[in-house]
């Protein structure tokens, strides 16, 4: 087990968002180059077919501190057939990388759900890579609200 | 009995004498609840949060002092004509965030920003550049609005202090480019077309809202026995059946304090004079039971009572409240909050809500910030983001404030904790 | 005191049934991004791997970047055969590990 208590980890948390407030979190932009370079390293530098992959985000975050996701393929995850690993990438954070999720047939279904950052309105974009060594790759515009009052 | 926390142990309760509760008979019906009263319920002296803004606003209206903000000016200010400024200059000055939000967080201006989601409590000045307007105006309209509409909302930019007038001239030359409507670069950027925000998540979910820790957290602290040797469990053995709609009627007047009490107050107040607890207004520990003493009433309707005369009369002064101009920004609460003035528009890309439906569920988790908020911290916010200086939360301002909306919200059924951005 | 992670999935399933599994850990997962008020970055400090598996063999995982918000949520499914255990790992940048266990019983 980890010493972090739930209670450490809210006051800390706490402590943190305080903290947002006096800096930018996220003050660099990247290069959308950043996000091929990883897309890049997950598929061996080859292309991934367009299709079979489903993004559910909201269409605009109210803020891009934990916004949820959902990326599913399309397949019928047997042994025979199946999702071996999702990457999910957004391309206008200072470091692209989000999540890369890994699959068996034991998962039954290539879905998975969590909570990302955001720093700005940007990019989702999703590569999966199956079993018998396919590519599909799909993304998702999503907005990120800017507040009104400023600083 | 006395309870000798004072400020010398930086703790806000001063020494306060009360009388022994009948620990063994619990509540009994028709007595009112022991409350401490010490002065303050919360920490004194006040201290604004680690990490919200520092600036001192003390030449601005708050909400405790209505007379302090320079009056709006009388005549325009006569300027040699035309205005030199740089519309370069005066494209970043529109989109600039540090100083009060930018202009975009109220207006469309065509291509300013990039059109990334401007607001439109204000008018779409995409066009402005031809409307005729001469420089003269332009500038005092930015400067100060009041001159030619006192019922304006336009914050006074110029008179309290935020551009200087030549800066206010280099808004003014990019103002008169301004020729063409915007082209927005999503259908979302569009604030005619943006949908209002509708709140979809499983707020009592605990893999939703982090803040339902905060009802685990009290369950232990209610049992837990405190320095006088009882617990919150020694009166009240079932808190789900003392406070099954107890939260629901709450602030409420409180004759004893001369002001109205909230869910928050009342625990620190209570507690203090029962099992000798410190749980100030704003601790972690007053948040968790404020919590859970509003999520065991949740599904009950908001219903105070403002049957007395001071009650009624506290409403009132809360309404008021509601219309003084405060801050360097001189934006009173129904400024933004009102469906007349600001209510229901967008603030660049946040959505200005009414009163109704801005109670139901404080406390409420935040998850910007992945804090619990209660009202009076919300209250806190909005001051001090319109640049004014805020109140201890304890403050009776606040109070009367809360009454207010508490009767505004009547009938909405209360959903606690509430889940925010 | 440590905290138990949140963990939901069903007591009882079906022969070949596809059950969802949610599951929480409470933690900051400080981005290494962001600057105290003294102008220091704040060292990095998150989750970087999530395991579940399923009588030890694998069911699901993540590699998991600063981009993942604080309290890490995952969700996914898992197609249950037989009666088992499930266990559960979250790894820390620290090198501690977080483990839970959940029983399932398939008819």
């Amino acid at each position: 087990m980890t010493g972090l208590s739930r209670r450490t980890a809210l006051a800390v948390g706490a402590g943190g968002a305080a903290l947002a407030l006096i800096g930018n979190i996220h003050s660099a932009v990247a290069a959308p180059k950043d996000a091929e370079a990883d897309i890049a390293k997950f598929t061996g530098g080859k292309t991934a077919e367009k299709g079979k992959i489903t993004i559910d985000l909201p269409e605009i975050a109210e803020n891009g501190n934990t916004v949820p996701l959902t990326v599913s393929v399309d397949s019928p995850m047997t042994a025979e057939s199946h999702v071996t690993d999702i990457l999910v990438v957004a391309d206008g954070n200072p470091r692209p990388g989000v999540a890369t999720f890994h699959f068996t047939p034991l998962s039954g279904s290539a879905e998975a759900t969590t909570r990302i950052r955001l720093a700005t309105t940007q990019n989702i974009v999703v590569v999966a890579k199956t079993s018998d060594g396919k590519l599909y790759t799909g993304q998702k515009l999503v907005k990120v609200t800017i507040g009104g009052c400023g600083g | 009995m006395i309870f000798g926390l004072g400020r010398a142990a930086g703790i806000g309760l001063l020494a306060a004498i009360v009388t022994a509760p009948a620990i063994a008979a619990g509540p009994s019906k028709g007595e009112p609840a022991p409350l401490d009263m010490g002065e303050a319920a919360a920490a004194r002296p006040w201290k604004r949060y680690g990490g919200w803004p520092k600036r001192d606003m003390s030449k601005f209206n708050t909400l405790a002092k209505h007379d302090v903000s320079p009056p709006g000016p009388t005549e325009p200010r006569k300027l040699p004509s035309p205005i030199t400024g740089d519309p370069d200059k005066g494209a970043k000055l529109v989109a600039d965030r540090s100083r009060g939000g930018s202009c975009l967080a109220c207006h469309v201006m065509g291509q300013a920003g990039k059109a990334d989601l401007p607001g439109n409590v204000g008018p779409d000045l995409s066009e402005i550049g031809n409307a005729g307007r001469d420089d003269e105006w332009l500038f005092n309209y930015v400067y100060d609005a009041r001159v030619y509409n006192p019922e304006t909302i336009m914050i006074p930019w110029g008179s309290h202090g935020l551009f200087n007038d030549e800066e206010i001239g280099h808004m003014v030359a990019f103002l008169k480019t301004l020729k063409a409507p915007a082209k927005f670069p999503t259908a979302l950027d569009d604030p005619t077309k943006r949908p209002p925000p509708v709140e979809t998540r499983d707020n009592l979910d605990p893999f939703v809202n982090e803040a339902m820790t905060a009802v685990e957290r009290a369950e232990t602290l209610f049992a837990a026995k405190g320095p006088s040797g009882s617990a919150c469990v020694t009166c009240h053995a079932d808190a789900k059946a003392s406070f099954s709609s107890w939260a629901a009627h709450m602030p409420k007047w409180e004759p004893r304090l001369a002001k109205v009490m909230g869910v928050e107050e009342f625990i620190t107040r209570h507690a203090k004079a029962t099992t000798g607890a410190t749980w100030l207004m704003q601790s972690d520990e007053n948040l968790a039971m404020a919590v859970y003493l509003r999520h065991i009433a949740n599904g009950e309707m908001l219903a105070v009572d403002t049957s007395s005369p001071e009650a009624k009369a506290a409403v009132e002064r809360g309404k008021k409240l509601t219309t003084i101009k405060l801050g360097q920004l001189n934006l009173a609460c129904m400024d933004c909050h009102s469906a007349e003035k600001g209510g229901l528009k967008w603030i660049r890309g946040q959505w200005l809500g009414e009163q109704r439906g801005q109670l139901d569920h404080f406390p409420t988790w935040r998850t910007s910030l992945l804090q619990i908020w209660d009202i009076r911290k919300r209250f806190q916010w909005c001051q001090v983001n319109i640049r004014a200086d805020e109140l201890p939360p304890d403050a009776k301002e606040y109070g009367d404030l809360e009454l207010f909306l508490a009767s505004a919200n009547a009938g909405l059924k209360m959903n606690v904790p509430g889940i925010r951005h | 005191m440590a905290e138990k992670p949140r963990i939901k999935l069903p007591k009882t399933a079906k022969k070949g049934e596809v059950v969802q599994i949610k599951t929480l850990l409470s933690h900051t997962m400080e981005s290494g991004q962001r600057k105290d008020a003294s102008g220091n970055i704040i060292p990095r400090k998150i989750i970087n791997k999530f395991a579940c598996t399923f009588n030890d063999k694998p069911v699901f995982s993540a590699d998991i970047e600063p981009a993942v918000a604080a309290n890490p949520y995952m969700q996914f499914a898992a197609r249950v055969e037989e009666s088992g255990t499930f266990k559960f790992s979250w790894t820390d940048d620290d090198g501690t590990v977080t483990t839970a266990v959940e029983k399932i019983t398939v008819s």
